[in-house]
């Protein structure tokens, strides 16, 4: 059964003259990884920061696991753990005292396991000023669950961050989904939110114009299959083919690219001309739409309209 | 412990661990009060009779004006505010923890001055200890509250370097710090009125060294409204981030922790 445990009814934030969120609403339930989608400027977050208690929104009504964030900010801080985009510690503060001193204000004890899951155990004396990026924004994430949040927002959590350590920032949000914690992340990242997110809303000019899973998102968009091939002869790439329910898309480096409606037709009879032309294949991909192809193609309708008008 | 003993604690670690703390807390003070200290009492024995509050009040200034507001804006500006903000760190702490903090420094460098400047250069003792503990409290806790509104007030480091050299340099020459106030022309003694180290010396001369002119009624009225003014302002006017109050606004707010300077100025205190 589905627990409701963050709800957005018709939020609106504006500064000055600029509108950045217009009358967006949506649930995210208890135990999900909520993905907020969107190019700079999308308000993406002014939603979060909303959400986190740090802007108080023009209209709409926000409840995170029943708390109110903007009447209630002091029961907020308990309940949410936040990794913001922009923030900083400051610079002659160990990774240690860091831990200490936010978990001594959560009231809770010092997790120094999380300092050692995030393999920041060997840099605990370390000043925050002498981290690498990467270093500092897995210290924040520490900071952020070190209580044990019932939601944790995440903003750009993978940014500046090697490929292990991206790699062990996505476990660790599974790890928190399946001890019961919500994770609301904001990424421009499309593949860790196709990887990561069990849904995704896309934020564009402060309007969400898709949500759903990220499989919903991809379907809904241009279904057709991307088919590259690489022959031996480039036969493939020099003659005009025409190939069962696919249109040719792009030739280029060597590679034809088809976008096919019935891949598995369209691939039997590009293989069967190759034989038959006497060339050889070299390499064949087969890709279904991606989010980021998705997104690409809504945002870039979104702008369009906002041009013509 | 408590979360405001932790933040209490850290923050005191970080005035000998931070090098700009330790500089403007520390080092620079107590170098000066080596060189002018020598110099001074060399070129002008008079200087002898001010010399202990007179190096205390700089060593505060510095710590005040040179390192708190400073500590502020950057702060503020780098985002560390926000970090304190999504994790319940209350905006009192946040104000009142560096002034407690450098405070207990502050004692320190006192005592430091204290004992070197008797034994070595031959400063004349405070006559009245309790009086002399007060000036200091009464002394640092205007300074800090002035560092704490200008951190506060500044739109960024710059301005706030600006103000904060605005106050400090003619404080040393006007503020009875390195000149005698009472040897200084009577049109310029009515403009160190405006500086707050001229009223911090009058409260040493008066409560705590030896021939006290009497008690310094004005000045400690002129102290104690601006110590006041200048944290309920801080406290009001504090802002998590750079973008959250129109700097111009806050900074012509802040102005009116001067009044009492302004008073003061007018009517000759």
């Amino acid at each position: 059964m589905t627990e409701t445990i963050v709800s957005v009814k018709g939020l609106s934030k504006c500064y000055g003259s600029t509108v950045a969120v217009k009358d967006i609403s949506f649930d995210v339930q208890r135990g999900e990884i909520f993905a907020l989608l969107g190019p700079n400027g999308s308000g993406k977050t002014s939603t979060l920061e909303s959400l986190e208690g740090i802007r108080h929104p023009d209209g709409g009504r926000l409840s995170i696991a029943g708390v109110d964030p903007v009447r209630q900010p002091g029961r907020l801080r308990n309940i949410i753990g936040v990794q913001l985009q922009t923030s900083a510690l400051p610079p002659a503060m160990t990774v240690e005292e860091a831990l200490v001193f936010f978990s001594s204000y959560h009231g809770v004890a010092a997790r120094y396991d999380l300092i050692e899951r995030l393999g920041l155990a060997e840099k605990k004396r370390l000043q925050y000023g002498k981290l690498s990026v990467g270093q500092q924004r897995r210290l924040a994430l520490a900071i952020a669950i070190a209580h044990n949040p019932t939601v944790v927002f995440l903003d750009e959590p993978t940014a500046g961050l090697d490929v292990q350590s991206r790699t062990d920032l996505h476990t660790l949000a599974r790890e928190l989904r399946e001890k019961g914690a919500t994770v609301i992340l904001a990424t421009h990242d499309m593949a860790e939110a196709e990887k990561l997110a069990d849904r995704a809303a896309i934020l564009v000019r402060g309007e969400i114009v898709a949500l759903g899973s990220p499989r919903q998102l991809t379907a809904a968009g241009d279904r057709r299959t991307r088919i590259s091939v690489s022959t031996e002869l480039g036969k493939l790439c020099a003659e005009q083919v025409a190939v069962p329910f696919a249109l040719l898309h792009a030739r280029e480096n060597g590679y034809s690219t088809y976008l096919s409606e019935d891949p598995g037709k369209s691939v039997s009879a590009i293989l069967s001309w190759i034989e038959k032309s006497g060339d050889a294949l070299i390499d064949l991909r087969v890709e279904r739409p991606t989010l980021e192809e998705r997104f690409l193609e809504l945002t870039q309708d979104k702008s369009t309209q906002g041009a013509a008008l | 412990m408590n979360a405001f003993a932790h933040h209490l604690a850290y923050d005191f670690r970080t005035g000998i661990r931070d090098r700009s703390k330790l500089l403007m807390y520390y080092l620079f003070p107590l170098v000066f009060f080596a060189l002018v200290g020598g110099l001074m009492t060399s070129l002008n024995p008079g200087f002898k009779q001010t010399m202990l509050p007179a190096m205390a009040l700089f060593a505060y200034m510095c710590a005040s004006l040179l390192s708190i507001p400073l500590l502020l804006v950057n702060a503020r500006e780098a985002g560390v505010f926000r970090s304190y903000r999504i994790n319940g760190v209350p905006a009192a702490s946040i104000v009142s923890i560096p002034v407690m903090s450098t405070a207990v420094h502050m004692a320190v460098v006192t005592v430091l001055i204290c004992l070197a400047g008797a034994r070595f250069y031959g400063g004349v003792a405070p006559s009245n200890l309790a009086g002399f503990v007060i000036a200091c409290v009464l002394s640092y806790a205007a300074f800090a509250g002035i560092g704490t509104l200008i951190g506060v007030a500044a739109a960024n480091n710059t301005a706030a370097t600006l103000i904060c050299q605005f106050l400090y340099i003619p404080s040393i020459i006007l503020g009875g710090i390195t000149v005698p106030l009472s040897v200084l022309p009577a049109g310029l003694q009515r403009v160190s009125a405006l500086f707050p180290a001229s009223h911090c010396m009058k409260l040493f001369m008066g409560l705590a060294m030896p021939g006290s002119p009497g008690m310094p009624w004005g000045s400690i009225a002129v102290l104690l409204s601006s110590t006041v003014i200048s944290f309920v302002l801080s406290a009001v006017l504090f802002s998590w981030d750079s973008r959250a109050t129109a700097p111009s606004r806050k900074a012509w707010a802040a102005l009116l922790a001067a009044v009492p300077f302004v008073i003061a100025a007018i009517v000759g205190v």
